[in-house]
């Protein structure tokens, strides 16, 4: 919103110290956020009124002229290319230094080698209007005097962050800021002087006799929805262009003047936040207010045809609508330049059925943004009587041909807030004199009683508030303290660390949890962290063969990409991969991120105590590699070994299990789940060639999803190390290699050598081969087996017994060819 | 053969003193003193002797070659120690470059706050991403009627509630851990909350539907606006430097009351006035206030006896600004040369 100091300034008596940014500073400090303050003037810095001397032809081009001009003090030679330029005339000369309205910055020039000193400007180029056919030559102008003055720019011009107001409905005009600025500046705002609008009103019919007047026929179908509806009726208009001055404070706060009638109600609301509506009365017999029926239609003042749904609220003239009410008027009652009779609505209407129709209509206007504010109903009569006053005074042959007519039956009461100051100050923690805070609240308007004193001996005030600020603002006593305190100024209340009893924090498992991740597999395993979408989309899960039934949906996505809550988080891995995949040779990322399931979980819905639950979700850990490598599955089987080291120890082992459960992107060979002591902790896959394809990913991509809540669960379970005596006897240690069938597992070997004997302490694997010297199917694999007793030390013959059972074991078992070192 | 070792040794020990290189002394050593060399061919000659004359001959051989042995590692380590001292290294060159791994920026300001807040006391809460009506508005004292419900605002989800209105939203903040956590632990409380919120907003450089926040509250018997003051002070100081001034203004949130918007002198003006803090000299970075009665209600914590401040932090802003990144969108794009600056 903007705001003109000048027109603050009819309200309130502004201290000298407070210069336009004082007072910026200090509004903002106190009120509302002031996001800048420009003068007028300044926009025409540099820019003068000169007289042209003398004209001549530019020597080298046939369109130009070069003039000679003078400010009064200099004479300067300026080259110029517009046609009507004479001797004698006035025109604004844009020094050299000069940054006009549209950026351009004058400097000293050479134009096709003759000098130039300066710019004469056209209308456009000052930003006064589209007119770039010729210099503007001005009327009534002083040579040397400065553009500014000659256009009499001497207004400040105010910008207040419209958010910074949406709760206050009582500062969406000048009076209302002005009465906030009174309060901080300690100076008086005057009031509105309505005392000789004289109107008669009293709402019965009065006999036709000529001199009384007749109220306005007007219904209110819901008061609910429209709580006040006041309107006059006046004849004798004539509609016409505004006063000078009117145009000027509209000009000034960005409003175009239209004509004189529409100007006054705009100058109304602009004043006093109160928007007004004119209708032509000779198209309007009637007014009813109800809500829209089905398939009503408008067509509204910006001449859109404006279908209308259930619940907007209309002013209609019993029959059809003619506006849609506190947002637009309608084109079919608008005032025209043949108008001879007006009548003029003041009204209010429920702040959230405007919000709601606006929002529906997708038409926010002046007037509707403040309705949705919840504006004071007592502000309708004032501002209907300064219109009144305003056309009056604009044109004296008015008549006013209708009652002041008032619709209003239930004026609410003033609220009062009890308000016990010494309690003020202990929640403020300051100390602030009651006369103060007392003074504070006054210039506010608050109406104050002292009810009685506190056994420390603080007043308690009851405190009485003022119409423009009860319809939402101020209702309790904690939005008291607000006003004292803002207005006090927050950064002159002290601070302090507070005072508590000393407690260890509890500790977040969770957070640990995820920080230990990050660092193992930033700081170790070299992958870095992305944060991906939360969302998903049905395309990409068939790009990966994934059912995308069951997925929660965004009623409102806001882009095609995001339209259903993520179950994983391999899709947004992917999509990393096709982003980096033709800058990078290898790329590892991993993320940690919640996924949605569109079934109950833990977490309730509310306190109502009716046991209803959220869907549920958890956190998970993705990781993604991607490289031409061919080994890039097992290297990623490494990178989850060593997490899990990391975050459990360095002893528990990986196991990794062949599965049948269908991941619809994996490579069926290249797929497995993930146990860590017996625990599912999630699954590994390589991503398959159609799933590159459908993806266009040139990379083998290998994909591991884990489950949080599993790895939480097993590093505080097992996090702990429990120390292992140093073996007192050495460890005799046998490698043992074999041809087997490539289709028997390793998980399973392993096992069967570990469990074959109790001296067996480890078994290691350190080589896996298959060629074709091996023949097909089958592979090489190369343990070293450790053994080692606690009890003594291992002989030579001992173990050779021992090792010999075993290879026979795994002849039998395995049909394992042994190969000898 | 005592004469043919003495003969040998003279030999040997002649050549190592008038040897000029170190290849030189490598000849030597192949000539006599390797495995095959002169002087072990001559060694091995001793077992064939009696007994006797093994036991001296051996006594002595093993002297002859301590003695040869100890003058060849002299010479030897006078070339190195000549070939040390000659020798050029380019100390300039590069180490190896080790592969590295990164830590997202939120994340990395994110354990900043957490370290910070959990020095001074505060629990580390949390709470749903997809969260209720309820819990994100109701509870915070948004009312029905309130712009930030606005579909335009919020992302809801298909799932409606008997009354067959939507009632589960992306959370759009991070304040309703405030309630779930007033419900679960009570007051006195102090604990900070961060993660991921939501608005149904159309992303470009300086807007993003998802982004993340970190919330603050502490509730107990006599916390006053002060202390809100003073807990504000150090986070500025400790996020910004010790001369980090706060300025307080007055601003509408619902869910407080008194309202207020923090502040902090530009860390890199020091409050001059330059383009990050657009010429003011003022940081905009916290929302604070005092926790409203009706959100400590809900929480079922009775307003009467007790108070409390709650404030809260856009992190991506404190990141942007740490590091002048000016696309918000940067965060959740996964592009690798941004996470890998990190």
């Amino acid at each position: 919103m903007l705001l003109s100091l000048n027109w603050l300034k009819d309200h309130v008596s502004l201290p000298k110290s407070a210069t336009p940014a004082e007072l910026a500073k200090r509004l903002t400090l106190h009120t509302v956020e002031v996001e800048k303050t420009e003068n007028q003037a300044e926009r025409f810095d540099k820019v003068i009124v000169a007289k042209i001397l003398s004209i001549k032809k530019h020597p080298n081009a046939d369109r130009l002229q070069i003039a000679q001009v003078t400010t009064g003090k200099d004479e300067l030679t300026i080259v110029c290319g517009a046609p009507n330029i004479a001797p004698d005339q006035l025109v604004p000369l844009a020094q050299i230094g000069a940054i006009l309205p549209n950026g351009l910055e004058i400097k000293e020039a050479e134009v096709r080698g003759e000098k130039s000193q300066g710019m004469l400007c056209a209308e456009d180029e000052l930003g006064l209007g589209h007119d770039h056919s010729g210099i503007m030559i001005l009327e009534k102008a002083k040579v040397g005097q400065s553009f500014a003055s000659y256009l009499k720019l001497n207004d400040i011009i105010i910008e207040v962050d419209n958010k910074s107001l949406s709760n206050r409905p009582d500062l969406w005009g000048h009076y209302g800021i002005a009465r906030e600025i009174g309060a901080i500046f300690e100076a008086k705002v005057k009031e509105i002087d309505l005392q000789d609008v004289k109107l008669e009103s009293g709402g019965k019919k009065k006999s036709k006799d000529k001199n009384e007047l007749q109220p306005l026929d007007i219904k209110i179908e819901d008061s609910k929805l429209c709580p006040r509806y006041t309107a006059i009726r006046i004849d004798n208009i004539q509609v016409k262009e505004s006063p000078e001055w009117l145009q000027e404070r509209l000009v000034a706060v960005g409003l175009k003047p239209i004509n004189n009638i529409v100007d006054i109600t705009n100058y109304v609301m602009l004043e006093l936040g109160q928007p007004l509506h004119a209708f032509d009365a000779a198209k309007v017999e009637k007014i009813v207010v109800r809500s829209a029926k089905k398939n009503e239609g408008i067509t509204t003042l910006d001449e859109k045809e404006r279908k209308l749904e259930d619940g907007q609220l209309l002013i209609t003239d019993g029959n059809q609508p003619i506006a849609i009410a506190g947002i637009m008027g309608g084109n079919n009652s608008a005032i025209s330049n043949e108008t001879k009779s007006i009548i003029i609505e003041s009204a209010n209407f429920d702040a959230a059925t405007i919000r709601k129709g606006s929002t529906k209509l997708n038409l926010r206007t002046d007037a509707s943004m403040r309705f949705e504010k919840a504006l004071d109903p007592y502000l309708t009569e004032s501002a209907l009587k300064l219109a009144v006053k305003l056309i009056q005074k604009d044109n004296k042959k008015i008549v006013i041909a209708s009652q002041l007519t008032d619709i209003f039956p239930t004026p609410p009461q003033a609220p009062e807030i009890e308000l016990d100051l010494s309690w003020l100050n202990k929640i403020a923690g300051a100390e602030i004199a009651a006369d103060q805070a007392k003074k504070i609240l006054s210039s506010l308007g608050f109406g104050l009683t002292v009810k009685g004193k506190n056994h420390d001996g603080g007043e308690i005030l009851l405190v009485k508030v003022p119409s423009w600020r009860a319809t939402k603002d101020i209702a309790i006593k904690e939005d008291l303290v607000e006003e004292v305190l803002r207005l006090y100024g927050y950064n002159n209340l002290p601070a302090q660390l507070p005072q508590v009893a000393m407690e260890a924090p509890e500790t977040n498992e969770d957070r640990i949890l995820e920080h230990k991740i990050q660092t193992i597999l930033a700081k170790e395993n070299h992958l870095s962290e992305t944060y991906n979408y939360s969302f998903t989309n049905e395309e990409e899960l068939k790009k990966l063969n994934l059912d995308f039934t069951n997925y929660i949906k965004l009623v409102n996505p806001i882009s095609k990409q995001h339209t259903l809550l993520r179950q994983n988080l391999v899709l947004g891995l992917i999509n990393n991969v096709k982003t980096n995949q033709h800058k990078y040779d290898t790329i590892g990322l991993f993320e940690i991120g919640g996924v949605f399931f569109n079934v109950f979980g833990n977490i309730k819905k509310d306190n109502s105590g009716n046991d209803e639950r959220l869907p549920y979700q958890e956190k998970q850990l993705g990781i993604v590699l991607a490289s031409d490598d061919k080994e890039i599955f097992t290297q990623a089987k490494s990178i989850i070994q060593s997490l899990v080291h990391g975050l459990i120890s360095p002893q528990t082992e990986t196991v990794f299990a062949p599965t049948d459960t269908i991941v619809g992107y994996a490579d069926k060979n290249l797929k497995a789940t993930i146990s860590v002591l017996g625990k599912n902790i999630g699954t590994i896959s390589q991503l398959s060639e159609e799933g590159k394809k459908n993806n266009s990913l040139k990379k083998n991509v290998v994909l591991a999803e884990l489950s949080f809540k599993e790895l939480l669960n097993l590093s505080l379970n097992y996090g702990y190390k429990t120390y292992q005596p140093v073996p007192k006897y050495p460890p005799i240690v046998r490698d043992l290699a074999f041809v087997v069938d490539e289709k028997i597992l390793y998980n399973d070997i392993k096992d069967a050598i570990k469990g074959f004997h109790q001296l067996i302490a480890s078994v290691e694997l350190f080589d896996v081969y298959s060629g074709d010297k091996l023949g097909a199917g089958k592979k090489n694999l190369a343990f070293h087996v450790v053994y080692q007793s606690e009890e003594k030390t291992l002989t030579t013959e001992e173990i050779d017994a021992i090792q010999k059972d075993l290879i026979k074991n795994l002849e039998a078992k395995f049909e394992a060819q042994i190969r000898n070192f | 053969m005592k004469n043919k070792l003495q003969k040998l040794k003279d030999e040997i020990l002649e050549q190592l003193n008038q040897v000029k290189s170190s290849e030189l002394l490598l000849e030597i050593e192949n000539q006599y003193l390797s495995r095959k060399g002169r002087l072990g061919e001559l060694m091995k000659e001793i077992k064939d002797l009696s007994a006797d004359a093994k036991k001296e001959v051996g006594q002595i051989a093993n002297e002859t070659k301590n003695e040869i042995m100890k003058r060849y590692e002299e010479v030897k380590q006078k070339f190195e120690m000549g070939r040390n001292k000659n020798a050029f290294t380019d100390v300039t060159l590069p180490g190896k470059n080790l592969a590295a791994g990164h830590i997202h920026p939120i994340t990395l300001i994110q354990k900043e706050l957490e370290d910070l807040f959990t020095s001074l006391g505060f629990i580390l809460l949390d709470g749903p991403e997809l969260e209720s009506d309820y819990y994100n508005f109701e509870a915070l004292n948004v009312s029905k009627n309130h712009p930030a419900r606005d579909m335009q605002d919020t992302f809801y989800v298909d799932k409606k509630n008997p009354a067959g209105e939507y009632d589960l939203v992306m959370r759009t903040q991070t304040s309703p851990v405030q309630v779930r956590a007033l419900e679960k632990y009570g007051a006195p409380l102090r604990g900070i909350s961060v993660g991921r919120v939501f608005r149904s907003e159309a992303t470009d450089v300086r807007h993003e539907h998802t982004f993340y926040q970190m919330e603050g509250l502490m509730v107990g018997e006599n916390i006053t606006f002060a202390d809100m003051k003073g807990v504000l002070e150090l986070v500025g100081k400790k996020l910004y430097g010790p001369k980090t001034e706060l300025r307080m203004r007055p601003k509408f949130y619902p869910f407080v009351e008194p309202g207020s918007n923090g502040e902090y002198t530009c860390f890199l003006c020091h409050g001059k006035g330059c383009r990050v803090c657009k010429h003011s000299g003022w940081l905009e970075i916290v929302g604070c206030g005092l926790i409203h009665p009706d959100v400590l209600r809900a929480g079922g914590v009775d307003p009467k006896k007790y108070t409390g401040f709650a404030f809260g932090f856009g992190l991506n802003r404190l990141v942007m600004l740490k590091y002048g990144i000016d696309d918000i969108r940067l965060f959740n794009g996964g592009d690798l040369r941004f996470l890998e600056q990190f």
